[in-house]
């Protein structure tokens, strides 16, 4: 389960030179077992939100928690065996220049686990299969497609079948037909291990589907934070236009 | 360069196994460094061809002046203040070696004029300046800014690059004024702080006639090329970044590599050539 | 950066000096504590880390072997130079050439030598370790790092910071000994004097040398702090790693310069 608690993030505007809310006052609850669709217009804070929620950025105000484990005032000792259960794929796919593709999925197993070479090589190898890139094991980042980068980044994600799986636009840059087996991937593998996933992604045509609740971000705020079918029919004016996607609106 | 190069990053690799693979890698060393240059003149020939007066835009060679200048006066000035101070720190020993304090002055004030002044201020500048037009015009490459402006019919040599040539070129020489100015008052603190030598004697063995103004002179032409050789090839590195946020700090990289070989290179021969 | 048809507004002419002083002041120390934090915490991962084996061998070659023909070709050309013109200014005086090379060894060891090449290692080290740094946070490979327990400090920063510590002082060696060549080189040629006249090594003693390798090793300690910390702390894209990597030269470069005044500031009072 991820609960968030009236959280509060603020950074540092570099053309002004201060600390900005970046989230404010942001609750909401991801039960075990269910895909949360985030979405919301840019520069929203969706990616904010996501690091904050894996404990890359400072909680400044209310709770981050993971299942029984707040996420701000863990110990360090915790975080790490905390991050031993949480999986993310990068908006900028965050892919290790100078290591293969095996050793970048390899990299979180490795580092946090101890597993032997047989058990990688293998996992690697089934993790490359479902995200239909059998035989990439040697290549190198650089020479890979903006799509080919996403599936590999999240296959990197989901190598230690991670309780927690969070992911920064997991499709972005993919052709429709790869776009929706990677949607249709992360519905069967959330189902299969029970885990908790929490997706940001601008296409929502094809989360929609996959998503047991939705929440709508827009400029810090959670606007709205329920079923897909509700927020269909939502009564915020915003919230209705977004997800309907209609031109004309308050946004 | 070119030769060096392949030499050093091919060897370990290649010279033991297969040779033909090396000489290979070694002319293809040669002949990226010879398109470089190739380049770079090609630029300048454009740069050239937009540069009559009446085609310069004053006002926006003036806006880029102050700007590079407000930026690189904080650490053009710390540098000279530090570097005065350390020529009379190590001409201290030699001087008191032969006896002959009085000359001190005149010997700090030969070699910051000459050598030391224009050579800091030039590498400094190469750092502050050039690496920053290169970063921005690198960035202006990789987010496609530049193909908007020749979308737009505007050229972007004679629109982005002739004022901020000429602009580095002018900020570089009078920055170099400003350096040799300060480096001489580091050094003048430095003698009565550390070494004992009163303001007045630095003054008297500065003003024993024994600097020239074709001492001045000689520093100042030599930045006017150095100024030359940064902005060409910042503006060429600029132009030439390939490959989104990574090439960029390549480019930056090679720009201010080039840069500084350039200076070297240049100050070489010219400090065998002007008076 | 904006569009191209923006041209870049000099904002800071427009703030009160004392003010524009102040804030300057005020950066500048919060700077150096970050530097300093930085270093400590690349001290304490040094011994503590986990990061992987060879890491430091690699960087070790790309510093040296990477850098040596820039910096090769740089020393060569600044040992000439600089036999040229102090021979040009001793010979206003006394047109007598002989101690020239016994001059120019002690200062090529206590001072040139490290200085002018620790220039060099900060303009093409520097801006390599700063571009790649900060590459790596904008694409979000840092975050990435963090998020499987390895502390970029840890994976980035010490690695170049062993290599640099040992590479520094080898390439500053070897390069010294090439200026020095140089040097003589142009003597013989431009002022008839001879080999076994300007190869003097009489006014080298302990202290030079001292002085001369603490210079090399802390230039190299304080390079990779400097561009790492530029680098680490970029953000916003392609823009972001172009002003890193600017400012990682300019911060590396302006560093050299301090420690070097300071150094020989108290070789000098020290008396070596």
């Amino acid at each position: 389960m991820i609960r968030l608690d009236s959280l509060g993030v603020r950074l540092v505007d570099r053309r002004r030179g201060d600390r900005r809310w970046v989230l404010k006052d942001v609750s909401l609850c991801v039960p075990t077992g269910c895909i949360y669709g985030l979405v919301g217009p840019g520069a929203a804070g969706k990616s904010v939100l996501l690091k904050t929620v894996v404990g890359l950025l400072e909680v400044e105000e209310g709770l981050v928690a993971l299942d029984a484990i707040d996420v701000g005032q863990a110990a360090p000792l915790e975080l790490e065996l905390l991050r031993r259960r949480i999986g993310m794929a990068f908006q900028n796919n965050a892919l290790f220049d100078d290591l293969t593709v095996a050793d970048n999925i390899a990299f979180p197993l490795r580092r946090l686990f101890s597993p032997s070479d047989d058990e990688v090589r293998e996992k690697v190898k089934e993790r490359l299969d479902c995200v239909t890139l059998s035989g990439f094991q040697d290549r190198m980042p650089a020479g890979l497609s903006g799509g080919q980068k996403k599936r590999v980044a999240f296959a990197r994600a989901t190598i230690t079948r991670p309780p927690f799986l969070i992911l920064d636009e997991p499709a972005a840059g993919l052709d429709p037909v790869s776009s929706q087996r990677l949607f249709d991937l992360i519905k069967r593998d959330v189902t299969a291990s029970g885990s908790t996933c929490l997706a940001v992604s601008s296409d929502l045509d094809r989360l929609l589907p996959i998503c047991d609740r939705v929440g709508v971000l827009v400029n810090g705020q959670l606007l709205f934070d329920g079923t897909v079918a509700e927020a269909r029919n939502a009564a915020d004016p915003r919230v209705y236009q977004f997800i309907n996607g209609l031109p004309d609106g308050p946004l | 360069m070119g030769f060096l190069m392949a030499l050093s990053s091919r060897l370990p690799y290649r010279v033991w196994g297969d040779l033909r693979g090396f000489v290979a890698s070694l002319g293809g060393g040669v002949l990226l460094q010879a398109a470089t240059v190739g380049q770079m003149g090609v630029l300048l020939s454009r740069i050239a061809a937009r540069s009559t007066p009446a085609r310069l835009d004053r006002r926006e060679l003036v806006r880029h002046m102050e700007f590079m200048a407000i930026e690189s006066l904080p650490i053009v000035g710390v540098t000279a203040l530090f570097t005065g101070a350390i020529v009379i720190i190590q001409a201290a020993p030699v001087v008191q070696r032969f006896g002959a304090e009085g000359l001190l002055g005149w010997g700090a004030g030969f070699g910051v004029l000459r050598e030391i002044g224009p050579l800091l201020t030039a590498l400094m500048i190469s750092g502050r300046v050039g690496a920053n037009n290169t970063a921005d015009l690198g960035t202006m490459v990789v987010t496609e800014q530049v193909d908007g402006l020749r979308a737009l019919a505007i050229d972007p040599i004679a629109y982005l690059i002739v004022p901020r040539f000429f602009a580095l070129i002018a900020t570089l020489a009078l920055m170099t004024i400003f350096s040799d100015v300060l480096a001489l008052v580091g050094a003048a603190l430095a003698g009565e702080v550390l070494v004992g030598l009163t303001m007045h004697g630095f003054y008297n063995g500065f003003t024993s006639g024994l600097i020239e103004f074709k001492d001045v002179a000689h520093g100042l032409i030599k930045s006017v090329a150095f100024g030359f050789i940064v902005a060409l090839s910042s503006c060429h590195f600029g132009l030439a970044t390939t490959g989104g946020a990574p090439g960029v700090g390549r480019s930056v990289k090679a720009s201010v590599v080039a840069s500084a070989t350039g200076i070297f290179a240049l100050d070489y021969f010219l400090s065998f050539v002007v008076p | 950066m904006g569009s191209p048809l923006e041209t870049p507004q000099p904002l800071v002419l427009h703030e009160r000096p004392l003010v524009k002083l102040g804030r300057v002041a005020l950066d500048a120390v919060s700077g150096v504590r970050a530097l300093v934090s930085l270093f400590l915490r690349t001290l304490w991962f040094t011994f503590r880390g986990s990061r992987p084996k060879g890491a430091t061998a690699l960087q070790a070659f790309e510093i040296g072997n990477r850098s040596a023909p820039f910096l090769a070709l740089t020393m060569a050309f600044i040992g000439m130079i600089l036999v040229y013109q102090s021979a040009v200014q001793l010979g206003r005086i006394v047109p007598d050439y002989s101690m020239v090379g016994a001059n120019y060894a002690e200062l090529l060891v206590r001072e040139l030598g490290p200085t002018i090449g620790g220039l060099m290692l900060a303009t093409r080290v520097g801006a390599g370790m700063a571009a790649e740094t900060a590459s790596m946070v904008v694409t979000e490979q840092v975050d990435a790092l963090r998020l499987c327990a390895a502390d970029p400090v840890d994976f980035l920063v010490v690695p170049r910071f062993l290599a640099s510590l040992v590479m520094t002082v080898v390439v500053i060696v070897l390069c010294s000994g090439l200026a020095y060549a140089t040097g003589a080189l142009t003597a013989l040629v431009a002022f008839d004097v001879r080999l076994d006249v300007f190869v003097n090594l009489s006014l080298v003693d302990f202290g030079d040398v001292a002085t001369g390798l603490t210079k090399s090793l802390a230039y190299g300690a304080a390079i990779p702090i400097c561009s790492c910390h530029c680098g680490l702390a970029a953000e916003g894209g392609s823009a972001g790693v172009g002003r890193a990597t600017t400012a990682a030269v300019v911060l590396s470069s302006l560093a050299i310069i301090v420690i070097n005044f300071f150094i020989s500031a108290s070789a000098f009072l020290v008396g070596l």
